[in-house]
C-alpha cells in the first residue's frame, strides 16, 4: 500500500512538473532548408538561395527593401538615415545613423566600412556583383558618417544597388581584413541575427543580437539546417521538428502542406521568369521563320496548368512581371500550331526540324522543358534533349553549346538590369563583358543604353517597353512562366509583417519576428 | 600474421598512387566550373577568371598535380575550394558517423542474414525458404531512399519513438544510438538480403559435403553439424561477401545519410560534387579508396583466422 501511494504521488508530482509554469512564446526558431550545405557567407559572393536567404538576416544595406516588398518605391533608410542627391543624380550623400554596432567585437560602423563594402562589392577580384558598379566613380567618406559617391552616370537606379540585396550589404572592414579568405565562414554585419556556429552538411547557427540598432530581436535562436531530401524536410515540418520550410514550385506540394493543421504556405514576389532563348545567330534559329514557329507552338496557359496555379503565371513579356519599365503589351504571339508548321515550311522545313539542346537535370526545370519539348513537337519541332547536371549546365549554357537555352531567373524589379544582362549585345556568351545573353542579342542595345541615362522616368519607361517589343519581335526568347517564392511556416510564427516579396528569396527575418 | 599484414599494405600503395592520379584526372574530366558554381550566374567573365586564379584552377594541371600529389603523400588534403574549410577537419568530422553507421549495418545484417540464411538452407523448398528468399528478394528490391521513407512514416511520423532528423547531439551517446537505430535497419535489411541469400547457398553446398555425410553417419549431434562442421565452412564466402559489401555499404550510405539527414561522408561528398569541389572531391575519394583498401585487408586477415589453411 505504502508503495503505491509513493508511487501515485511520484507520479502527480511528474504531471505538475510536466505542465509549463507559464506558456511562454517560443524562441527558436528551425529553418529546414533544401541544401547540402551553406556556400558563401560573405554577402558579396552569396549567389545561391541557400546563401542569399540566410544572409539577408545577418547584413544591412545602405537602405533597404520595407519588409515582405520589392518595391523600389518602398525603399526606406537602414543604415543610412537619410540621403540627397544631386539633380543629375551623379552625386549622392548618405548619411549615416550614428551607434550602429558591427556583431562581435567590431565596433561601431563607420563611413570607412561603407566605403570598403562598396569598394569591394565593385571590385571583381572579391565580387560576384561588380559589374552592377560599373558606373560608380568615386566612393569616399567625407567624415566618419557621411559617404559621397559619384557616378560617371546616371544608372536606373542607384538606391537598388546600395539596399539590402547582392553587392548593397555592408561588411566589417576589421572583420574582413582579420579574417582574409575565412571572412566566408566567419560572417559580420550589423543585422538582427549573429553568426555563431557552422557545422558542414548539417547547419548554421545564429543567435540574436542584442546590440541590433532597431532593437533586440524577439527571437534568441535561429537554426538554420540543411535538409536536401525532399521527403524528409516534408516529413520532419509534419512532425513539428521545423519551423519554416523551403517549399516546392508544384502546386500538388502547396496543396498537401495547405492540408496540413498548423500550416501555412507563403508564396511571395518575386517571380522567376523563365525564358527559352534562342540563339539567333546558330542553325536553324538564325532563321526568324524558325524562331517565330516556336514562339507560336509554345502554350503558355497550359505549362502554368501544369506547374500550377499558386505557384506560376504565365510569362507578360521578356521580363518579369511588375519591374519598373516592364509591359504587357510587348506583341507576345498565342499559340498557333498551323501557323507555326506554316512558318516552318516557308523557312523550308516542311518535315519539320530537330535541335539539339543541353538542358539540367534539376527536376522542375526539366519537368517543364518536357512539357515545352510536347508542345513544339505538335508543330513538328523536335528537341533532342541532352540532359547533364546543373554544374555542367552551367558551364555549357556559357560556352554557346547550346542553341536553345532554358534559364529562369529574378533580378532587382528595375528593367535595365534583366534588358542589360540577357539582352544587351555587351553581354552575349564568351565575350569578355559576358553575362547571361545566351540568345545573341542585339536589336534592342540602343533603347537599352539610352535609357540608363534617361532621367525622365515616362521616358525611361518608353525605352524599355520599345526595348522589350524589339526583343518579341526579333524573338530572342519566347517567355514561358514566372515561378513564384514557395515557403510554408508553422502558424504560431509571425514574421512580423505581411511576406508579399523578398528580393533574398527567402522571409526575411526581423526583429520583429516571433512566436505567437 | 604480422608479415602478412604488412606484405598486404605495401601492395596497396602502387593502388593508392594510382586511385590518386585517376582522381586528379577525373575531377576535372568532369565537365562544370568550380568558379561558376561558387559565383553563379551573374559574375563576369573577369571575375570568374579572378577566382579561378585564387583558386590555382588557371595553372598548367601538370603543376596542379605535382602539388595535390606531394601535399597529399604528407598527408595533407588541401582546403575546400568552396568553404574554405581544411578538407581533412571536414572528413574527419563526418568519417566516424559513417563508420558507425556502416558497423551498425553490417552488424545488423549479419545477425539476421547468417542465421535466416541457415535455417532457410536446413529447410530446402520448404514454406521457410520460400518466405525466406521472398523476404530476401524485397530487401534487395527496395531502394534505401523507399525503405527508410516508410521506416520513418511508421516510426516517426506515426508513432513518434524516433526523430526524422537523424542529427545527433555532439557528446550525447545515448542519442547517438537513438538517431542511429533507423538509418542501421534501413542499411542493414539490404546488407541481410545479400547475406542471407550467399549464407543459404553456401550452407548447402556444405551440408551435400561428404564430410558432413561422414559425421552424421557417426551420429554427432544436429547441432554440431550445423554450426560447427557446416557454418564455420560456410562462413568463407560470406566473409568475403560481406568484405565486399562493406563498399556498396558506404556507398549506401550516402543516400542513407540524406534521407535520415545524418551527417556523413555521403552529405560531404554529394556536396562537393554538386559544387565542383575539386579539393574535397579528391579528398573524399581518396579516403573512400583507403577504407576500401582497409576492409579488403581486414576480410583476407578474417580467412586466415576461419580458415588457417588460407595463410599457409
Amino acid at each position: 500500500m505504502t508503495l503505491r501511494i509513493t508511487l501515485s504521488a511520484a507520479l502527480a508530482a511528474a504531471a505538475l512538473l510536466a505542465i509549463p509554469a507559464s506558456a511562454a512564446p517560443k524562441t527558436d526558431l528551425r529553418v529546414g532548408m533544401a541544401a547540402q550545405d551553406v556556400g558563401q557567407l560573405d554577402p558579396h559572393r552569396a549567389v545561391s538561395t541557400i546563401d542569399r536567404t540566410v544572409v539577408a538576416w545577418i547584413y544591412n544595406g545602405l537602405v533597404r527593401f520595407k519588409p515582405g516588398t520589392m518595391d523600389p518605391k518602398q525603399i526606406e533608410p537602414d543604415l543610412a538615415e537619410k540621403w540627397e542627391s544631386s539633380s543629375d543624380k551623379l552625386d549622392w550623400t548618405f548619411h549615416l545613423r550614428h551607434g550602429v554596432k558591427f556583431h562581435g567585437d567590431f565596433g561601431e560602423l563607420t563611413a570607412d566600412d561603407v566605403v570598403f563594402s562598396l569598394k569591394r562589392a565593385s571590385d571583381a577580384k572579391t565580387s560576384a556583383f561588380s559589374a552592377d558598379f560599373a558606373a560608380f566613380k568615386t566612393i569616399e567618406a567625407t567624415d566618419p558618417y557621411t559617404v559621397h559617391i559619384v557616378l560617371a552616370r546616371q544608372v536606373p537606379s542607384l538606391l537598388g544597388l546600395v539596399t539590402n540585396y547582392s553587392g548593397g550589404y555592408i561588411v566589417s572592414r576589421k572583420a574582413v581584413e582579420k579574417y582574409g579568405a575565412d571572412f566566408t565562414r566567419n560572417p559580420v554585419g550589423t543585422g538582427p541575427f549573429a553568426f555563431v556556429s557552422d557545422t558542414p552538411n548539417q547547419s548554421l547557427e545564429l543567435a540574436a543580437f542584442d546590440g541590433y540598432f532597431r532593437g533586440k530581436p524577439k527571437l534568441e535562436h535561429v537554426s538554420y539546417r540543411y535538409i536536401p531530401s525532399d521527403s524528409s524536410r516534408d516529413l520532419a515540418f509534419q512532425n513539428g521538428e521545423i519551423d519554416l520550410i523551403y517549399g516546392k514550385q508544384d502546386q500538388a506540394w502547396i496543396n498537401r502542406i495547405r492540408a496540413l493543421p498548423n500550416s501555412v504556405v507563403d508564396v511571395f514576389e518575386p517571380g522567376e521568369l523563365a525564358n527559352l532563348n534562342l540563339n539567333i545567330t546558330a542553325k536553324p534559329l538564325d532563321d526568324l521563320r524558325v524562331r517565330q514557329a516556336i514562339a507560336y507552338a509554345v502554350n503558355r496557359p497550359e505549362l502554368v496548368k501544369w506547374q500550377g496555379a499558386d505557384t506560376a503565371r504565365p510569362g507578360q513579356s521578356v521580363i518579369p512581371a511588375g519591374y519598373l519599365g516592364s509591359s504587357g503589351d510587348v506583341g507576345l504571339v498565342n499559340t498557333d500550331i498551323a501557323k507555326a508548321k506554316a512558318l516552318l515550311k516557308d523557312a523550308g522545313y516542311p518535315d519539320g526540324v530537330t535541335i539539339k539542346i543541353i538542358h539540367t537535370q534539376l527536376p522542375q526545370m526539366l519537368g517543364s522543358m518536357q512539357v515545352v519539348q510536347a508542345q513544339l513537337r505538335k508543330a513538328g519541332i523536335t528537341l533532342d534533349i541532352q540532359v547533364v547536371d546543373h554544374a555542367t549546365f552551367h558551364q555549357q549554357i556559357r560556352k554557346d553549346l547550346s542553341p536553345i537555352v532554358y534559364y529562369a531567373a529574378a533580378r532587382f524589379p528595375v528593367a535595365d538590369i534583366y534588358l542589360t544582362q540577357f539582352f544587351h549585345s555587351a553581354s552575349i556568351v564568351g565575350k569578355p563583358t559576358a553575362v547571361t545573353n545566351f540568345s545573341h542579342c542585339d536589336v534592342a542595345d540602343k533603347e537599352i543604353d539610352a535609357a540608363k541615362t534617361e532621367t525622365d522616368t515616362e521616358k525611361q519607361v518608353g525605352l524599355w517597353v520599345e526595348a522589350q517589343k524589339k526583343i518579341v519581335a526579333a524573338v530572342c526568347a519566347v517567355p514561358l512562366g514566372e515561378a513564384l517564392q514557395i515557403w510554408a511556416h508553422r502558424t504560431d510564427l509571425d514574421y512580423g509583417y505581411e511576406l508579399k516579396a523578398s528580393l533574398s528569396l527567402g522571409p526575411l527575418l526581423t526583429e520583429a519576428t516571433h512566436f505567437k | 600474421m604480422i608479415g602478412f599484414i604488412i606484405r598486404r599494405l605495401l601492395a596497396s600503395i602502387p593502388t593508392l598512387l594510382a586511385v590518386l592520379t585517376l582522381v586528379f584526372l577525373l575531377v576535372r574530366v568532369v565537365p562544370g566550373d568550380p568558379a561558376i558554381a561558387i559565383l553563379g550566374d551573374r559574375a563576369t567573365p573577369e571575375t570568374l577568371a579572378a577566382l579561378r586564379a585564387e583558386l590555382g584552377l588557371d595553372r598548367w594541371i601538370g603543376a596542379q598535380y605535382l602539388e595535390f600529389l606531394g601535399h597529399a603523400l604528407r598527408g595533407d588534403l588541401g582546403t575546400s575550394m568552396v568553404t574554405h574549410r581544411a578538407v581533412w577537419t571536414e572528413i574527419s568530422e563526418a568519417l566516424p558517423h559513417t563508420i558507425v553507421l556502416t558497423l551498425a549495418a553490417m552488424v545488423i545484417g549479419c545477425l539476421i542474414g547468417i542465421p535466416a540464411g541457415v535455417w532457410a538452407a536446413l529447410h530446402r523448398n520448404g514454406a521457410i525458404d520460400v518466405l525466406t528468399r521472398l523476404l530476401s528478394l524485397l530487401g534487395l528490391s527496395f531502394p534505401v531512399f523507399v525503405s527508410g521513407i516508410f521506416l520513418l512514416i511508421v516510426f516517426a511520423l506515426q508513432l513518434h519513438l524516433f526523430p526524422v532528423i537523424g542529427n545527433p547531439r555532439p557528446g550525447d551517446w545515448i542519442d547517438g544510438l537513438h538517431k542511429l537505430v533507423l538509418p542501421a535497419i534501413t542499411l542493414g535489411i539490404v546488407m541481410a538480403a545479400y547475406v542471407v541469400r550467399v549464407t543459404r547457398s553456401s550452407m548447402l553446398q556444405v551440408l551435400g559435403e561428404d564430410y558432413i555425410r561422414t559425421a552424421r553417419a557417426k551420429g554427432v549431434p544436429r547441432r554440431s553439424i550445423i554450426w560447427r562442421h557446416g557454418l564455420s565452412n560456410a562462413l568463407i564466402p560470406v566473409v568475403t561477401v560481406v568484405g565486399l559489401y562493406v563498399g556498396i555499404l558506404i556507398g549506401n550510405s550516402v543516400l542513407t545519410e540524406i534521407v535520415f539527414n545524418r551527417p556523413g561522408l555521403g552529405k560531404v561528398i554529394v556536396s562537393a560534387l554538386t559544387q565542383r569541389d575539386y579539393t574535397m572531391l579528391q579528398g573524399m575519394m581518396v579516403i573512400y579508396c583507403f577504407l576500401i583498401v582497409v576492409v579488403n585487408l581486414i576480410t583476407d586477415i578474417s580467412y586466415g583466422l576461419i580458415d588457417p589453411r588460407v595463410k599457409q
